[in-house]
């Protein structure tokens, strides 16, 4: 297993244009890991810088610290799994899985030990001899996955939109596996995907891309917590953040009626460009009761998720949204008392975090 | 004023998937047909759109018999799961087809394609061909051939299914809204309890081939009449427990026993299936609370879904599932303690699966 490394990559696939740029991003060894973003945001193209499919039009790809831009798939030792289940029809799932390791020419005591110990992990045991043919696409994935990780020299695997043709009733088994696998293992893994339940699920490192720039990269509950860019508040979370431009007077700054002071050193750094306030719906903090404090809002519409209530609320200059409980007794038209907590709010300049906020002035 | 289906039966290649359907839908309605896939909700919505006529039974729109009028002749629109478009027209002749060839006069085209399509944020996609556009564009395109002419009934099926989780939100919310500026009946297909909850007024369960129960959308969520309603319309699916009850308490495994009395009802001795929705399973940090339900639980997997958190659990053989709303990940086979809301708990027979206490719902 190995570390990977990619450092100022950039890509263009015609001049003039990046495909992604100024890439620096380290994956330990052993992590599970995600790159997420929409279609278009790059991540395919990194994938197959990683795998050696691409090179580079700038920078380094690094294997356990050895630069490795001009080496061959075969050679970086990095195994793909793709959309659609590649197996070998005519072979059953014995020999699909022995197939990687009987191709590098492993005795076959080896070989036999492998895939017991990787089928009865993906608890295939039972049908080692059924032919890959008759198999269901949740199985074929599983027998594609079993292939991935059997040889023992591998770098890494990289998982592209692994489950996209699984059933949906199908797909959490699948995950689970997958992360046995990992654990069990302890494979590099990099899975990339538009999904972020399926990002979110798998990895305990999340890089989230949009046009072709690596926005921010962290736990799930560091993207969902201190989005470090407006859209991977957005992106993470449903619904997502509530974004407002806001305007800097003197040491305040202001989205509608919602004030703040900037605190010590965070002064010096906001040039007042392009400023953000963000705050998710699930941190906006609701009363119904008439003397408390936060400002007035009107509910514009409910709407349900089953579990919970997502108000639409007009209020303070703004149109945002916060999330309460399934029983809360909020209807539309309602006038409600609306707080943005101080740590859960986010300040944003030029589309990065300059920091939570620190204080709240009533205006 | 309104649409009626009487005795309503169609096979399709010899399979049945509709069945003495019974089904009245009122003026101003936004129905959603929630039920898996195969389960025939699009032959419902074909039949009702006159693409197919129904084997047996009758078909009313305001009262009068559609039932062998042709599609062509009827006042329907209907937007697929597949986006289709004429991929050799623009986006502006897409949405205008269905007026061209109602014969309207070429200034009333104009305005209803340029109206339609800021409805829809695709005005400055008109000059475009549909091979230029994203899948979420292209659906838009659809849905504005669809809404264009003021149709009686606009028919959907799953329109939102092939677009990735961010555009689904945003159209479902646009969709509510074009809805509710029209006068036509919608009516919405979709395997997706969350499409129902955001949109619809009313809901309709199918199963085996008919209307397992009809109502408002709301009522329908809170108070199932059938194991079915409670596994379809709800996401996760509703868990079920077999319960036997006999001195007083409904008893899941040894030493798993919930107190009539914590449930708030009376039932005679006998075995019963126990419904209840994952969000009504709450992780315990400790301890236990006096009105509910405590047993040791081991984590399959958990997986973040938006911003809540679905939990994956085993105990004893029994698997269910838990949802949290916050971002809570355990390791692969942690044991966690949870409680089940006794309260929340519906109770159906263990044979004919119909309900016999909605207790939950009274609160």
């Amino acid at each position: 297993m190995a570390k990977i490394e990619l450092v100022n990559v950039s890509h263009s696939y015609t001049p003039g244009e990046y495909a992604v740029r100024d890439i620096n991003l380290i994956w330990d060894d052993a992590v599970s890991s995600a790159l997420l973003g929409p279609s278009g945001c790059g991540k395919t193209t990194l994938l197959k810088i990683i795998s050696g499919l691409l090179q580079p039009t700038e920078g380094d790809v690094l294997l356990n610290g050895q630069r490795v831009n001009e080496l061959r798939p075969k050679e970086r030792n990095i195994a793909q799994v793709f959309q659609f289940p590649v197996v070998y029809e005519t072979l059953n799932i014995f020999n699909n899985l022995a197939f990687p390791l009987r191709n590098r020419g492993y005795p076959e005591s080896i070989v036999k030990e492998r895939v017991r110990e990787i089928a009865e992990l993906l608890e295939l045991t039972d049908q080692l001899k059924v032919n890959a043919n008759s198999l269901s696409a949740a199985e074929k994935q599983l027998v594609s996955l079993g292939r991935g990780v059997i040889r023992e020299d591998l770098s890494a695997i990289l998982l592209d939109e692994p489950l996209t043709v699984i059933d949906p009733h199908q797909k959490w088994q699948l995950r689970r596996k997958l992360k046995q696998l990992q654990q069990r293992f302890e494979i590099t893994m990099i899975y990339v995907t538009h999904d972020q339940h399926e990002a979110l699920t798998f990895a305990d490192q999340v890089t989230v891309m949009d046009t072709g720039i690596a926005l921010q990269t962290g736990s799930p509950q560091d993207l969902h917590n201190r989005p470090e860019a407006p859209f991977v508040g957005y992106f993470i979370g449903s619904p997502g953040m509530n974004i407002f431009p806001a305007s800097l007077n003197e040491n305040q700054v202001q989205a509608g009626d919602f004030c703040y002071e900037l605190v010590s050193d965070l002064v010096n750094q906001v040039n007042g460009q392009d400023l953000k306030i963000g705050i998710r719906p699930e941190f906006v903090e609701i009363s119904q009761a008439k003397d408390s404090t936060g400002l007035e809002c009107i509910v514009d519409a409910v709407h349900l998720t089953g579990t919970s209530k997502i108000l639409d609320l007009v209020g303070a200059g703004l149109k945002f949204k916060a999330r309460v409980d399934e029983t809360a007794n909020i209807n539309a038209a309602d006038t409600v008392r609306a707080i943005f907590p101080t740590e859960k709010t986010m300040i944003y300049q030029n589309d990065r975090l300059l920091a939570p906020v620190q204080q709240e002035i009533l205006l | 004023m309104g649409i009626e289906l009487r005795n309503v039966s169609k096979f399709n290649e010899g399979v049945q998937y509709v069945e003495d359907l019974d089904l009245s839908v009122e003026d101003g309605t936004f129905l959603a047909v929630v039920a898996p896939t195969w389960t025939g909700k699009t032959t419902l919505l074909r039949v009702i759109a006159g693409i197919q006529p129904p084997d047996k039974g009758k078909i009313f729109v305001d009262g009068e018999d559609v039932t062998g009028v042709h599609v062509r002749n009827r006042k329907v629109a209907m937007v697929y799961q597949q986006f289709i478009n004429y991929p050799s027209f623009t986006v502006y002749e897409n949405i205008a087809s269905p007026l061209r060839v109602a014969g309207y006069s070429s200034k009333e085209i104009d305005k209803r394609v340029h109206d339609t399509a800021e409805q829809l944020k695709i005005s400055e996609l008109l000059k475009r061909y549909p091979q230029e556009l994203s899948g979420g564009q292209q659906q838009r395109v659809a849905i504005a051939r669809a809404l264009v002419k003021e149709a009686r009934i606009v028919l959907l099926d799953e329109p939102l299914g092939n677009l990735d989780y961010k555009l689904r939100e945003d159209l479902r919310i646009e969709l509510k809204n074009l809805a509710a500026e029209r006068e036509a009946i919608f009516i919405y297909a979709t395997p997706e309890p969350i499409d129902a909850l955001a949109m619809a007024s009313h809901v309709a369960i199918m199963h085996d081939r008919q209307i397992l129960q009809y109502g408002e959308m709301q009522d329908v969520y809170l108070r199932p009449t059938h194991m079915k309603s409670g596994e379809y319309f709800s996401d996760p699916p509703m868990n079920f427990f077999n319960g036997h009850v006999s001195d007083g308490y409904a008893a899941i495994s040894d030493d798993f026993k919930i107190p009539l009395s914590a449930m708030e009802v009376d039932l005679p001795e006998g075995n019963y299936m126990l419904g209840i929705r994952p969000h009504h399973i709450e992780v315990l940090e400790n301890g236990s609370t006096e009105d509910t339900v405590n047993l040791n639980a081991v984590v399959e997997l958990s997986e973040i879904v938006g911003s809540d958190t679905t939990l994956h659990l085993s105990h004893r053989g029994l698997e269910f599932i838990a949802l949290s709303r916050s971002l809570e990940l355990f390791a692969l086979d942690e044991t966690i303690r949870v409680s089940l809301n006794p309260r929340q708990i519906h109770v159906f027979d263990a044979q004919n699966q119909q309900i016999i206490s909605n207790a939950a719902a009274a609160r």
